[in-house]
């Protein structure tokens, strides 16, 4: 009876309901609708109900343990770790890991219904989680599926082929949902394949366009590679999710590393679009402009982090910006409309550049390429930030992101003319992991708080929200919430592993909850 | 010949789209012995054009990153192309699969070389002029000696792991700490855990201490491994490569 009951409910009082798509527009207060919170990247929550000023009541409200048996989910020895942000729609959380996905009371933690994937392969390595369009719900599984599940039963209403496992591509990105588009990413860099983004049709999943991570033969950006092969193998993965402005219609993506990774002496040239922010049109898939972070990347610095999206004043004129702090150590501010670059500065002391060049972007020192006897690089290639997601406060003006200042020897394994496949790799390595606090205005260092400790990077996505709070994990096990506008500790609760992903939060019934999830945890907390 | 590279590269482009998702997916297990036979019918037959590691030359593609033998299991893709591309010769069944189970091998090996088949030689410093760093601009002989803590050292690593530890030293020795409360004495030990909220350490007899940190709690860190954690921002990889040949002569 009792699953028939939470059924019924759940046909009831969520199913038929879905997502208001204009939820997508506007700052998260009581869902939590799409990865980000909402289209613009940064992270941050207006609601104030948990603040400065009561933050020492914040206490827990619930606690769900994930289970799942068999297969690797996202950890090692079958255990399940949440690398995903959780959306939250009408009451109703959902979250997944590797081929599984759940919809539980967003109040209480219980659940209503879990849904598991009859998996054909890929890399288990973790899921980021799920997109939503109307009632709707949709992930992507290792094997390189897009599944749609109805939001109300956990039902399969379709699935579609998004890769090719013969070609070792697997799937782990969230899709993002702009209008009737659900947006999907592909990862995997073992053999030496092109990245791509896709479109599918929302109703349907039908395949509405796909672009490809390299320009098209003959163009002028087709010249930053030695030959048509070498470009068309050349990588450029799509691991992190969009952002997107609805008044441009511009997506906002970044690009991952080229192929061969480390032995990059086959791919002489700036390998685009690679290593790059990427603005396309969603309803077309066409490129509207790019700029590359990391040119001739050959140390695994996959520019994928999120494209964050704020408007400010630059030289006293309003713009429309977009930052990245990218996995190579260096922060970026350009213009979104018009890809225009305006700012350039390291976020993290780094080892690898001979400068900046004209357009902006970090030239490579040659001296910091992988050596067959080693060289010392830093940031290392977990990198000086990594997939977690950064965040951005319009009350204080300032992008967030947990760093960290890593060193390692890069490796040259194979130094044939045609390398293929990774051909290197680096070892690490020594790291102090820190939160940046940074002015995109100057790109200055407003402030920095250091993690106690040697060692690790901090694997936590950050949380800003308008009661005077930035939520991040720290090093150790803790949930910190710091000060935004000078990083002092003000409250943290120490949980049984380190954050594993970003934080959200979301108001129901007058309470406000903060989530993160810890390993297979998911912890709830509120002001009781 | 460019054209028939164009007809795979392009074949790997649409599959994404064409693939279904029939039946479970599983890679073709590498039987040894049979890719060993398999190298030597690559050798007679396909070297001359894809070239010694199955990555294609001028002349023709990259066998690696085929598409069509991406897809291949035991030769049934393989074979029914070696029958229809000009100038192949039909092999018999067994040497097909011996060949698929080297191409296979090539292919696997080709997805796990983030690590290296033979250790790469990191012995190309000047051990005189990293020994003159070791014992001057480097500092490093302030803490250690190639007559004490650092004899032998060169027998008991392999070079790689030599210059690992050199920049990287293990954390063999906790971080040290000395934790003054207010109220009472100072306690020094090995630190267990530091975060900002609270430190533990152990003293010198094992005895287990914990404080709450804040403005009355006093922490100072006595970090062993500091000074190789600063070196990392000074050291040229050049004085890396002359300090590790130096520690490699001392057996």
């Amino acid at each position: 009876m009792k699953p028939l009951l939470i059924l019924t409910t759940a046909l009831c009082c969520f199913g038929q309901a879905g997502l208001d798509p204009a939820k997508l527009l506007q700052p998260p207060t009581d869902s939590w609708p799409t990865y980000n919170g909402d289209y613009s990247g940064r992270r941050f929550s207006p609601l104030k109900k948990i603040n400065q000023s009561n933050i020492g009541g914040l206490t827990l409200a619930w606690v769900r343990r994930t289970v799942v048996a068999g297969r690797q989910a996202g950890g090692g020895n079958n255990a399940a770790v949440i690398k995903g942000t959780p959306i939250v729609i009408n009451g109703v959380m959902y979250y997944t890991v590797p081929d599984h996905a759940w919809a539980i009371d967003a109040r209480t933690g219980r659940e209503i219904w879990h849904y598991e994937w009859p998996s054909k392969g890929g890399w288990h390595i973790g899921n980021r989680g799920a997109a939503a369009w109307r009632d709707t719900l949709y992930f992507e599984t290792p094997d390189c599926n897009l599944v749609a599940l109805d939001m109300g039963n956990g039902k399969e209403r379709w699935h579609t082929s998004i890769c090719d496992l013969e070609q070792f591509y697997y799937a782990s990105v969230a899709p993002i949902v702009i209008r009737e588009h659900v947006i999907t990413g592909v990862s995997g860099d073992d053999l030496d394949i092109p990245g791509y983004i896709e479109s599918h049709d929302a109703r349907t999943g039908k395949l509405e366009w796909r672009w490809y991570a390299h320009p098209e033969p003959g163009t002028p950006e087709a010249k930053t590679w030695p030959s048509v092969e070498a470009m068309m193998h050349g990588g450029g993965m799509t691991w992190v999710p969009s952002t997107y402005d609805p008044a441009l219609n511009l997506m906002y993506f970044g690009t991952g590393n080229p192929q061969p990774v480390i032995a990059g002496q086959g791919r002489a040239g700036s390998n685009l679009y690679t290593e790059s922010i990427i603005a396309l049109n969603p309803d077309t898939g066409k490129l509207a402009w790019y700029f590359q972070p990391s040119p001739h990347d050959t140390h695994d610095w996959d520019a994928v982090q999120t494209p964050v999206l704020f408007d400010a004043d630059i030289q006293a004129k309003p713009r429309k910006l977009l930052a990245q702090a990218s996995r190579n150590g260096w922060f970026f501010v350009l213009d979104r409309a018009t890809g225009e670059h305006i700012l350039t500065s390291e976020f993290v002391k780094t080892n690898w550049t001979l400068g900046v060049d004209a357009k902006g972007q970090p030239r490579l020192n040659p001296a910091k390429q992988p050596k067959p006897d080693g060289a010392l690089v830093s940031p290392n290639q977990g990198g000086a930030i990594n997939w977690p997601p950064p965040s951005y406060s319009p009350d204080t003006g300032l992008f967030y992101a947990n760093a960290a200042r890593a060193w390692s020897v890069y490796y040259l394994y194979d130094e044939d003319d045609k390398p293929e496949g990774w051909g290197g790799n680096d070892r690490s390595g020594y790291s102090e992991a820190m939160v940046q606090a940074i002015d995109p205005k100057t790109g200055q260092i407003r402030w920095s708080h250091k993690w106690p400790g040697n060692g690790g990077g901090a694997r936590s996505g950050l949380l800003s929200t308008a009661g005077g709070l930035l939520f991040a994990g720290d090093t150790n096990a803790n949930l910190v919430a710091l000060d935004p506008a000078n990083g002092n500790p003000l409250w943290h609760a120490g949980l049984h592993g380190p954050l594993t992903n970003g934080p959200i939060t979301y108001e129901l019934d007058g309470t406000q909850y903060l989530v993160v999830a810890a390993g297979d945890t998911l912890y709830a907390f509120a002001i009781r | 010949m460019r054209r028939l590279s164009w007809a795979i590269a392009g074949v790997t482009l649409l599959c994404p789209m064409l693939m279904g998702q029939a039946g479970p997916y599983e890679r073709q297990k590498v039987d040894v012995a049979a890719a060993k036979r398999g190298s030597a019918v690559y050798t007679q037959y396909c070297i001359n054009c894809h070239g010694a590691a199955a990555r294609g030359t001028e002349t023709a593609p990259d066998l690696i990153r085929s598409s069509l033998l991406l897809k291949d299991r035991l030769g049934n893709e393989l074979g029914p192309a070696l029958k229809r591309l000009a100038g192949h010769n039909p092999l018999t069944s067994e040497q097909l699969v011996d060949l698929t189970h080297f191409l296979k091998q090539q292919l696997e090996g080709t997805a796990r070389n983030r690590n290296p088949a033979v250790p790469p030689n990191v012995l190309t410093g000047d051990a005189q002029k990293g020994r003159a760093y070791f014992e001057g601009a480097g500092e490093c002989a302030k803490c250690h000696s190639a007559t004490g803590d650092l004899a032998g050292v060169g027998k008991r690593y392999e070079p790689m792991d030599l210059q690992q530890r050199f920049l990287f030293p293990r954390s063999t020795k906790p971080q040290l700490a000395t934790v003054t409360p207010a109220a009472g004495p100072a306690v020094s030990g090995e630190v267990v855990k530091i975060d900002d909220f609270d430190i533990s350490l152990t003293d010198a007899s094992g005895q287990y201490h914990a404080w709450t940190r804040g403005p009355n709690v006093r922490v100072e860190i006595n970090d062993p491994l500091r000074q190789h954690h600063e070196m990392l921002d000074r050291l040229t990889d050049q004085d890396i490569h002359n300090v590790v040949r130096y520690l490699e002569t001392l057996k």
